[in-house]
Order: C-alpha cells, then sequence, then structure tokens
C-alpha cells in the first residue's frame, strides 16, 4: 500500500524563551526544548491513523509539521509524497486541517460566508465552489443553518465547522487535532459518531487524528502511535501493539468459597497480584506461566474456582507504553 | 492569466470579508465620517486664525495653509495605512487565532498579508475623498487647478514606497508580536520631519536634509504641487523619481526581511504566537 505520510528521524527543537536574568548573563547561550526525537512514522492510505499520547508529548507539533506550519529541526517527513519543506505549496494542496480552536473563525460572519471565503483561498473556482460548500454543509449536517452567524453556532456545530473547512478541499488526507477537546461528552459523542460515519466509513479517508482520548482512538483508529516525551513508543494495528502488550499474561483469578489460602500477595510466581476492590476472592494476576500460579496456590491449600484472560484495552496498553518511559 | 484571475478573486474575496465584517459594527463608519468633519473644521479654523499672517514658506503652495495642510493630512493616512495595515493584519490573525487556518489555506503568506490591507486602502480612500469633498464643498478649498492624473501617478507610487515600511514592520510583529520598532519610529519621524503640518522649508537648516531621507517629503510635495498649483508631469518628475527610488531600494530589503521573519516563526513555531 502507498504511505501518504512518512517522516524520517524527524526532530524539532524549540528555543526555550529567556528571562531578563538569562538574556543579561548569558546573552549568546541557546536553550532548546525537545518536542520530537527521531520520529519514523509511516501511514498507509486510506488508513485512520490515531497519534495518541499525553498533553506535551508533541502531537501537535507533529501535525504542525506535517501541516507545513513550523520547520523541522532534523530528519525529513513527506506528504502525499512532498517534502514538507521543499515543496509546502503541494503539501497544502494534500491536507485539510481541523483545528480545534474556535477562534480560528470570523465570529462576524455567517457558516456560509466563512466557507466562502476559505473556498477562495483553496483555489475552488466559483462554479465548483457553491457546490463544495453545500456538499460539506451537509455532510456536517450544518446546511440548515449556514446562513446564522458563527457566534450563535454551539461549541459543537463550531467544531462541525471547522471539519466542513478541513473537507472544503477535498483532501487526500485530513488532520484533526483534538477535535472533541472543548466538548461536554454527549456532543463529544456525537460528534465522534459523525466522524466515524461520514469520515472513516462513508468517505474512506486518510485521517490522522491527534488525541489523549483513547475511547476516541479505540473507535475510530485502524492504527496508532503512541507518542510521549517526543519519541514514538509503539507503533502499528491496535490488535498488534495489544498483542505485543499481552506477552502480557493479564488473568482474572477467582478463589473458591473455600479456599484456605486467600493472601495472594504472598505468592513470588506472578509478576503482579492486584485485588479487585470491594471483592476478596477476586484478582487481577500478570504472569508469563499462569499454571505455576496456580499451582502455586493449590500447593499453598488454596483452591481456583475460576480463571480468566483479562481483554486487554487501549487503556491498559496506553498507561502500560507510559509507565514503561517513565521507567526507564 | 489564470493566477492571476486567481489573485484577483483572492483579493476580492479579502475585501469582501473585511466589508462584511466592517458593516456588522453599524455605528463604527458613521462615527469615522464624523471624525473627519471634526478633523477638518479644526484645521478650517487654524488657518483662518493664520490666514491674516504671512508666510513666505507657503507661497510655492499658494500661500492659502488650510490647502496646504489638509493635503498634508489627507495623504499622511495612506502612510499611516500602508505603515500599520500589514502589521496589524498579522497580529490581528495572531491574536484572534485566524492566521493558522489562513496559513494551511493554498495562498501564500504574502498573498494573505498584503490581501489583509487592501480593503484598508480602499477605505483610506474613500475616507481622503470624504475629507477633500468636505475641504472643497463646505470651506472653499481650490482644486479647480489640480492635475488629477499626477496625484494619482504620485499616490499609487507613494503607497508601494511607504508599503516598503509596512512590509519591514510586519516582519518585526512577525517575530517580535508587540513592540515593533519601525512602524513608531517611522510614524513619528514622518510627522516631524515630513511637512504634514508645515512645510520642510521651516525646519532648522541642520535637521532639513534628515527630512529629504523621507518619502513622504516627495509624496507631500508632489501631492500639493500636483492639486494646488496643477503642476506638470515634467514638474513632478523629481518627486516620482526620488519615490521610485526609494521603492527600488526599499521594497527587495522588505521582502526579504519578510521572508527570513516567515522563516524564523516557523523554526521556533511561534507562527500563531501573540
Amino acid at each position: 500500500m502507498k504511505a501518504v505520510i512518512e517522516t524520517f528521524n524527524l526532530t524539532k527543537h524549540y528555543p526555550k524563551i529567556k528571562g531578563y536574568k538569562d538574556l543579561a548573563l548569558h546573552p549568546f547561550r541557546k536553550q532548546y526544548t525537545v518536542a520530537l526525537k527521531n520520529v519514523n512514522l509511516r501511514i498507509e492510505e486510506g488508513c485512520f491513523f490515531g497519534l495518541l499520547g499525553p498533553n506535551g508529548a508533541g502531537k501537535t507539533t507533529l501535525i504542525k509539521i506535517l501541516s507545513t506550519l513550523v520547520l523541522p529541526t532534523e530528519g525529513k517527513a513527506f506528504v502525499n509524497g512532498y517534502d514538507v519543506v521543499q515543496q509546502h505549496r503541494h503539501v497544502r494542496q494534500s491536507i485539510g486541517l481541523v483545528v480545534n480552536d474556535e477562534r480560528s473563525f470570523y465570529w462576524r460572519l455567517t457558516a456560509r460566508q466563512n466557507l466562502d471565503f476559505f473556498a477562495t483561498l483553496n483555489n475552488l473556482s466559483s462554479p465548483e465552489k457553491e457546490g463544495r460548500i453545500d456538499e460539506v454543509l451537509h455532510i456536517t449536517e450544518l446546511y440548515k443553518d449556514a446562513n446564522r452567524r458563527f457566534s450563535d453556532f454551539s461549541t459543537g456545530m463550531k467544531q462541525r465547522l471547522a471539519i466542513a473547512r478541513g473537507l472544503l478541499s477535498d483532501p487526500a488526507i485530513i488532520f484533526l487535532d483534538e477535535p472533541t477537546r472543548s466538548l461536554d461528552p454527549l456532543s463529544a459523542r456525537h460528534l465522534r459518531k459523525f466522524i466515524k460515519e461520514e469520515i472513516v466509513c462513508k468517505h474512506n479517508r486518510t485521517a490522522l487524528l491527534a488525541t489523549h482520548n483513547l475511547y476516541e482512538a479505540e473507535d475510530f483508529c485502524t492504527h496508532i502511535a503512541i507518542i510521549n516525551n517526543g519519541a514514538i513508543k509503539a507503533c502499528g494495528p491496535i490488535d498488534d501493539i495489544k498483542a505485543q502488550i499481552k506477552s502480557g499474561r493479564s488473568y482474572i483469578l477467582r478463589l473458591s468459597p473455600d479456599s484456605r489460602f486467600t493472601e495472594l500477595g504472598l505468592l513470588t510466581s506472578a509478576d503482579s497480584i492486584l485485588p479487585v476492590p470491594e471483592d476478596t476472592r477476586t484478582f487481577y494476576v500478570e504472569s508469563a506461566n499462569i499454571a505455576l500460579v496456580i499451582s502455586d496456590i493449590i500447593n499453598r491449600g488454596g483452591s481456583v474456582e475460576e480463571c480468566t484472560l483479562k481483554t486487554i484495552s487501549l487503556d491498559d496498553v496506553f498507561t502500560r507504553v507510559i509507565e514503561d518511559t517513565q521507567e526507564r | 492569466m489564470r493566477m492571476l484571475i486567481l489573485l484577483l478573486k483572492k483579493l476580492f474575496a479579502f475585501v469582501k470579508r473585511d466589508f462584511l465584517l466592517e458593516i456588522s459594527y453599524r455605528i463604527s463608519f458613521l462615527l469615522q465620517v464624523f471624525g473627519i468633519f471634526i478633523n477638518v473644521s479644526v484645521f478650517f479654523f487654524l488657518s483662518k486664525l493664520l490666514g491674516s499672517a504671512q508666510m513666505p514658506q507657503l507661497a510655492e503652495y499658494g500661500g492659502n495653509y488650510f490647502a496646504f495642510v489638509l493635503i498634508g493630512i489627507a495623504f499622511n493616512y495612506y502612510l499611516s495605512v500602508a505603515l500599520n495595515s500589514l502589521s496589524s493584519s498579522i497580529r490581528e490573525g495572531q491574536t484572534m487565532g485566524t492566521l493558522e487556518a489562513l496559513l494551511v489555506t493554498q495562498t501564500e503568506i504574502p498573498t494573505i498579508i498584503i490581501s489583509s490591507s487592501v480593503y484598508s486602502f480602499l477605505f483610506t480612500t474613500v475616507r481622503v475623498i470624504i475629507f477633500i469633498i468636505i475641504g472643497v464643498f463646505v470651506y472653499g478649498l481650490d482644486l479647480s487647478r489640480a492635475n488629477y492624473v499626477g496625484a494619482v501617478v504620485i499616490l499609487c507610487i507613494s503607497i508601494v514606497a511607504f508599503s516598503s515600511f509596512g512590509i519591514l514592520s510586519a516582519s518585526f510583529v512577525m517575530v517580535l508580536k508587540r513592540g515593533d520598532p519601525v512602524a513608531s519610529f517611522f510614524s513619528g519621524i514622518s510627522w516631524l520631519l515630513g511637512g504634514v503640518y508645515y512645510p520642510v522649508s521651516i525646519l532648522p537648516s541642520w535637521l532639513k536634509p534628515f527630512s529629504y531621507l523621507l518619502p513622504i517629503t516627495y509624496s507631500l510635495e508632489g501631492m500639493r504641487l500636483a492639486l494646488i498649483k496643477g503642476a506638470s508631469f515634467y514638474n513632478l518628475l523629481p518627486s516620482i523619481f526620488s519615490l521610485l527610488l526609494f521603492t527600488a531600494i526599499l521594497m527587495p530589503v522588505s521582502i526579504y526581511s519578510f521572508q527570513y521573519a516567515i522563516r524564523l516563526a516557523k523554526r521556533d513555531g511561534s507562527l500563531t504566537h501573540y
């Protein structure tokens, strides 16, 4: 499959803003914050790719570099085959950026006037412009509200208009930077449903979604990358990453009511054992050899009623990857 | 040809956007017209006060202080717009949050910035026309001998020359966000030495040469000669050539500075910061 986004050792350092004291004492000393470290990424055509990471992980910086708004310090990035530094015009023809900042519209203009303005800036000719504006307004279910001022829109409608703007030029790739961040849970769920149905299912676009909402990523991403402190910690299809983590050995173990051994914390054959809150007989057990743990329990006089493999969620994967990074 | 049509459509889109935003603030336009009326009236009465005094420095402009100062103020508006509109369009985009959305469109940054200032120039032209109409019909300003074509030529070259400083100022705003030294210095020095309120000949001999380093001096000189004295193209040539020389030197420097500022802001990730 053709790669539409590729990065090679992409690195970004931001200069630190100096205080007056530093300016006076060390006027020529340069200090940097590392935002991205040797990021290597390959996103294939038609893929809905989730970029997951905590706040400050480097998600927005990566999207800004890919959108030509920020220059990389080192490394290379290609979008739709074009170099983001050398061929930025072609890159911008290939992308639609959906930002979560509702200030990025003109509040005293109507939705249609806003879209008309941005459509002209995206080189849409007059005949195709009208048709395209109507189309994206229909897709985003804003057609009936097109002649209302942007300032009269709810936060959810504003976010949908941002998506409409991102789709105006019918881009090959769409970047969504935390599209549900400022929404209440109900609006966020509605918007997620809309993104899934309209962008993922119906239009099958290549999309890069930056989010720290794991439910969102699990809901519509086929592939993910987990980024922390500017470095990619895990990357690939969600199921593959879960399988890697699961080598992973997470189980729910339930002791029989008549078990004479209940102090599972004493066992050394498991990597970790945690009691399930408000249940004295059920435990989360992590071990590479569950048979050994069970025989250990039985040898100590205990008896096991049930042992099931725990389904690993993206939440578990994310937590484990981030914690592993911090421990190192 | 297709590129030119696209460019014109974009210019029109910016003008339309700014016009729609302007008329959404309904009372603002009327207040601005009222402000112009007050401005003209103040200088009319001031010139009446000075009318009886002999002012040899005004002789080459017809000796009428009202005509002299009215043209000075009217065309200083253009200087002000050229100096400030580019940088304020960047600043506005940064603070409003629209700049990022504009920068990811298929329109180049220079086109965005320059197009953002077109409405200000058009609006200033309307203001200047109102200014002159009030001067002519209410206070009897005599423009019967005016060389309008010459005045328009001087105006067009002046706008380009002034815009060089505006682009330079925009470069500072792109990087520093606030505290642009170009606009405040150039604006102040032009008021002091450029002959807006008084002829340059009134300046002390040691200060006078500095006024010749400012494009507004040649712009106002040419404009007054064209409108008040009806000077021919031949007589306007010194002003026109001086302004062209300023443009030829300043414009490449400004464009280079602007491109450098964009690169710096993209490198530091501060393009949309405010």
